[in-house]
């Protein structure tokens, strides 16, 4: 809903603001939505951009964009939400969804199905908004979780490049402690990994299990979790990752700040609509290798992840229009041709297709690395379930406990199911 | 000549000089005073509409909130004292009141310790004291941009400055701020930092205080140091006083140093989680708005708990000129 | 010092020189660490965004003062859109809290009244909520009064004196001053506004800078309420559009962020620096009336 200022406060807010105000002027009978997004200056840039077609297209719809950085985006959300104000169109997040979706905040997508064509998205990430059969979220685009590697460093230290399709997790700590080793220390092997908890699904995944199943239990043996921190803490002890403080400082930078971007790495774990990114911020050509052990387990465990999704806020006064907006955004290429994979590598199929080619050179390569991958993926994940933003921060807690040691492999494997199965009211 | 040297020259007292020490006649307070009763509603008409209209409202229905299940997005289910009991058993909130206390109780001494002493030495008339001043206040104004976050880290950083100074001494440094020993010690230091704030409260009390007392207790024949602790100290108490409550009640509220240091997580190991920001992950993080209150509540209990300590020590060493 | 003689005096002049000396220079020297934030920062403004994290010099290898343009027409409005959404939002306050704190403060430091313990104890309680818990409700609040997206629930408020942080500060310092002073006026004549306007306003003029002052820099650093009253972007404050350059999951446009960052210092330190020559208009220098 969106509050126009009242005559009197009005005028109070113009004499106090001195600035021109919403309210549109005349009185014409123009539907208002509010759209809501994270991110920085150039999303900001594109978006409005295509909040201009849009509004070209559909002149009797206003969009106004509300848009914030990551953090503050989720305060404000939470917010306005609770005092049901919230956003018309909202940009969601997996780990999010399920939060906002159970507790009836967002509008189940099928109802609006006239207005929303959801039949060219990809299959492989549309499971990611459907929660018991309601759709509370469209994916915006695609990505995959790998190893970004720099082949300069590499080169430099005179250790060649894995073969991705057949490392296995012994192979990338041996890897990373010889490059750290024959750099004299210049160069790291690799950033930790253990800090996201989706290196750890990649793991689950390849031994026939996964983080969460679709009731949003966990679903791994507490053995699988363990010798999976068995390579984190490895990878430390022989060198091939940061001291233990040096690696809570670089988790902290993002991926600025990132062993990569500031090339005192070799590898680091990264989603594949960050390349782009990571080689501008580098200076280097990266390359995109499959996490290790693909091939040498029972399957892959690679998965395609919705890369945000968009939703629509329950208390819409305008559904219809917002959905239209939602249609505009996935499926109408000139919002395409504007977006391309900023919010991932576009989910509608077709259009991913007729905008390859427009792509800035690294989207192509994750382009072209997702689609080799493609067939490997072995089924759609879930969304997580209800308090899954909470798992980032265990984990966090639980790894950094790890590297200094506090704790041994299976009390981490222990203090994170626990932790989760608090944190989530699973069993 | 400076503005301080120039403002003792003036002489303005004559007919007010009356020493601090004789001027204890609180005994007398509230002689003559029994009619103020509407003057004061008056003057404190302000007050009493925002309070009723927009402090009040907010204030109860965090309480109501406090004996509930509340996750922001959903509807305030009743609990009772659900909230509370947890409260006994959950340890992060035990590390985070561990953590908090630590703070409160060494950042703040230090801090008013070297505002007070700063103010001391830029009171007595240096040359170019406006500069000192305005650079001194200088780490206050930055604030908790996201710009400074980045400097602390590239300050206190595994390679960090403070280390590369320290390395040319031949010592090896740490993770100031991200190793779970250190990080906490850091912010405290962060903290003394910014003592800009305190610092100005007191200059502007050290020039509240009338020049003619010192004029008078000059004329008395007292030594520097004598009216140092005769004039100064006392007639500053009530500053003093009011840096030390409200220092307090900000150290006990920490959350922007701390969020912008970890980047809101507390870490590394829990070490800087401090008390409102483990507070604040749980109404925002894990939508726990209900515990997040019932947490608010109990230090609300604790700040009170020592304001209401302050107040009364205040009461045998804080001297009100009325 | 009484009496002395010439070289003693000499003696005297140039223990006072050498000591002066000493203290300017522990004076410099700490305010060269005061000042680091600040270089590094305005360094940093001049830097290329990929080569703040690896080029850690104070002087920038690549000069880019191109960060500044960049920065200003960045966003969706021009970057002065932002400090003047803040100057007004700055410019109530202050006079909020000017005059409702003083108010106020006057009433619980000069004049007896009924229940006056428990309203002072309970403005000291409005201060010890963490603002976590009371955002949720506050913005309940402002929506029903059709307030979100105006500065009325940054302003309004401070105009109700609900910053008790100020009302007790200049409660200290009201405390602080000679009651003689009010007793002569009242003697006579005075009712309590003309004591209140002529002699406590005047002789509190350092607790009036340093809330102004603070007000200034609080309220023009402040982020959280600003963040969540204002979601239009043409209402955002200089803070909240500091923000929007962030993308902490891809690239922050980190040049322009710090030339902004750097720009937006300006206004507060232009302010503190006008507004501490009042810290030190004391009494000895009002006059008295």
């Amino acid at each position: 809903m969106r509050l126009g200022l009242k005559p009197a406060a009005a005028v109070a807010a113009l004499a106090l603001a001195a600035t021109a105000c919403g309210g549109g002027g005349s009185g014409d009978e123009k539907v208002e939505l509010r759209f809501s997004w994270w991110g920085a200056d150039d999303r900001h840039e594109t978006t409005q951009e295509v909040i201009k077609r849009f509004e070209k297209a559909h002149p009797d719809i206003e969009v106004t964009g509300e848009y914030t950085d990551w953090d503050s985006y989720w305060d404000r959300l939470a917010t306005n939400t609770a005092a049901n104000d919230a956003p018309d169109i909202i940009t969601m997040e997996e780990r999010y969804l399920r939060e906002y979706g159970d507790r009836g905040a967002l509008l189940d997508l099928n109802e609006v199905g006239d207005q929303l064509d959801t039949s060219k998205l990809d299959k492989l990430v549309m499971g990611g908004g459907e929660l018991d059969g309601s759709l509370y979220g469209v994916p915006t685009g695609v990505n995959a979780f790998t190893i970004m590697a720099d082949p300069q460093a590499f080169e430099e230290a005179g250790v060649e490049m894995p073969d991705d399709e057949t490392w296995t997790w012994e192979d990338w700590v041996a890897i990373s402690a010889e490059i750290s080793e024959k750099s004299g220390g210049d160069v790291v092997g690799t950033q930790d990994i253990g800090f996201n908890e989706n290196s750890f699904q990649i793991y689950a995944r390849q031994r026939e299990q996964s983080l969460y199943d679709k009731s949003g239990a966990l679903n791994f043996d507490q053995g699988t979790m363990t010798e999976y921190w068995e390579h984190m803490v490895r990878v430390h002890e022989e060198n091939g990752a940061p001291s233990a403080a040096k690696s809570v400082e670089l988790e902290a930078g993002g991926p600025d700040q990132s062993v990569l971007a500031t090339n005192s790495g070799a590898m680091a774990a990264f989603w594949t609509n960050q390349l782009g990114t990571m080689e501008e911020t580098s200076g280097r050509d990266l390359e995109l290798l499959r996490f290790p052990g693909e091939s040498a387990s029972a399957q892959a465990g690679t998965f395609f992840k919705p890369a945000m999704h968009y939703s629509v806020s329950a208390a819409s006064e305008h559904p219809e229009e917002a959905a239209m907006f939602v249609d505009f955004l996935l499926n109408d290429k000139r919002a395409g041709e504007l977006i391309l994979a900023d919010r991932g590598l576009p989910a509608n199929t077709e259009l991913r297709e007729q905008l390859t080619s427009e792509l800035p050179e690294a989207d192509q390569e994750s382009a072209d690395f997702l689609t080799e991958i493609e067939g490997d993926v072995a089924g759609a994940v879930p969304p997580p379930p209800i308090g899954a933003g909470d798992v980032v921060d265990i984990t966090m807690r639980v790894n950094e406990d790890l590297m200094f040691g506090d704790i041994s492999t299976d009390q981490a494997s222990e203090r994170w199911m626990s932790e989760v199965k608090d944190a989530t009211g699973g069993e | 000549m400076t503005e301080a040297t120039r403002e003792r020259a003036e002489p303005r007292e004559e007919t007010l000089a009356d020493p601090p020490e004789t001027a204890d006649r609180r005994l007398g307070r509230g002689r003559r005073r029994s009619n103020d009763n509407l003057a004061a509603y008056l003057f404190l008409a302000p007050w009493f509409v925002g309070l009723a209209f927009i402090t009040v409202g907010p204030i109860l229905a965090s309480l109501y909130f406090s004996f509930t299940d509340y996750s922001l997005i959903g509807g305030a289910d009743w609990v009772g004292l659900e909230n509370y009991t947890r409260m006994l058993t959950d340890e992060r909130l035990h590390t985070s009141l561990g953590v908090t206390f630590a703070y409160v109780f060494v950042s703040v001494p230090l801090q008013l310790a070297m505002a007070l002493a700063l103010a001391m030495l830029l009171d007595r008339g240096v040359r170019g004291l406006p500069i000192y001043r305005s650079v001194y206040y200088l780490p206050s104004l930055l604030g908790s941009s996201v710009a400074i976050a980045i400097l602390w880290r590239r300050v206190f950083g595994a390679d960090g400055l403070v280390n590369q100074l320290l390395a040319f001494f031949g010592i090896e440094g740490v993770g100031w701020v991200s190793h779970p020993d250190y990080a906490l010690s850091t912010l405290i230091v962060l903290n003394v930092w910014t003592f800009g704030a305190p610092m100005v409260i007191f200059l502007a009390g050290l020039r509240q205080i009338p020049r003619m007392y010192y004029e008078a207790a000059a004329v008395d024949g007292a030594s520097r140091l004598r009216r140092f602790f005769s004039v100064t100290v006392p007639l500053l108490t009530p500053i003093i006083f009011f840096n030390l409550v409200l220092q307090m009640i900000s150290a006990f509220q920490t959350f922007t140093q701390a969020f912008v240091v970890s980047g809101g997580t507390g870490g590394p190991s829990d070490s800087t989680l401090f008390y409102t920001l483990y507070l604040y992950d749980t109404g925002f993080g894990s939508f726990d708005m209900g515990y997040a209150s019932a947490m608010a509540w109990l230090l609300l209990v604790i700040i009170a708990g020592f304001t209401a300590v302050n107040f009364f020590a205040s009461k045998y060493w804080v001297f009100y000129g009325d | 010092m009484v009496t002395k003689t010439s070289a003693a005096r000499a003696a005297d002049r140039r223990g006072e020189q050498r000591r002066r000396f000493f203290v300017h220079l522990g004076l410099v020297g700490f305010g060269l660490i005061m000042l680091y934030p600040l270089l590094w920062m305005v360094s940093s403004s001049f830097k290329p965004t990929a080569d703040i994290f690896s080029d850690p010099g104070l002087i920038p290898d690549t000069f880019v003062p191109g960060n500044y343009t960049e920065g200003w027409t960045a966003l969706q409005f021009p970057f002065h859109h932002y400090i003047w959404n803040s100057l007004i939002v700055v410019a109530g306050s202050i006079a909020g809290n000017l005059l409702a704190c003083s108010m106020a403060a006057y009433a619980f430091a000069r004049l007896e009244f009924k229940g006056k313990r428990l309203f002072f104890s309970i403005m000291l309680m409005t201060i010890m909520l963490p603002i976590h818990v009371v955002i949720v409700p506050q913005y309940i609040l402002f929506a029903n009064l059709d307030w979100i997206n105006t500065f009325y629930p940054l302003i309004v408020p401070k105009l109700l004196a609900t910053d008790a942080f100020f009302i007790f500060l200049m409660v200290q310092f009201i405390r602080g001053l000679p009651r003689d002073l009010d007793e002569a006026a009242r003697i006579d004549g005075c009712g309590h506004v003309r004591i209140f306007l002529r002699i406590v306003l005047p002789l509190s003029t350092p607790a009036l800078a340093t809330t102004a002052i603070f007000t200034f820099i609080w309220t023009w650093n402040d982020f959280f309420s600003q963040l969540i009253f204002l979601t239009d972007p043409e209402m955002y404050t200089v803070p909240i559009a500091l923000r929007t350059f962030v993308d902490s999951q891809s690239q922050t446009s980190w040049g322009p962020l710090f030339a902004m960052s750097a720009i937006a210092l300006g206004p507060i330190f232009g302010f503190f620096l006008a507004g501490q020559r009042y810290l030190v208009r004391g009494i000895a220098t009002t006059g008295i009336k």
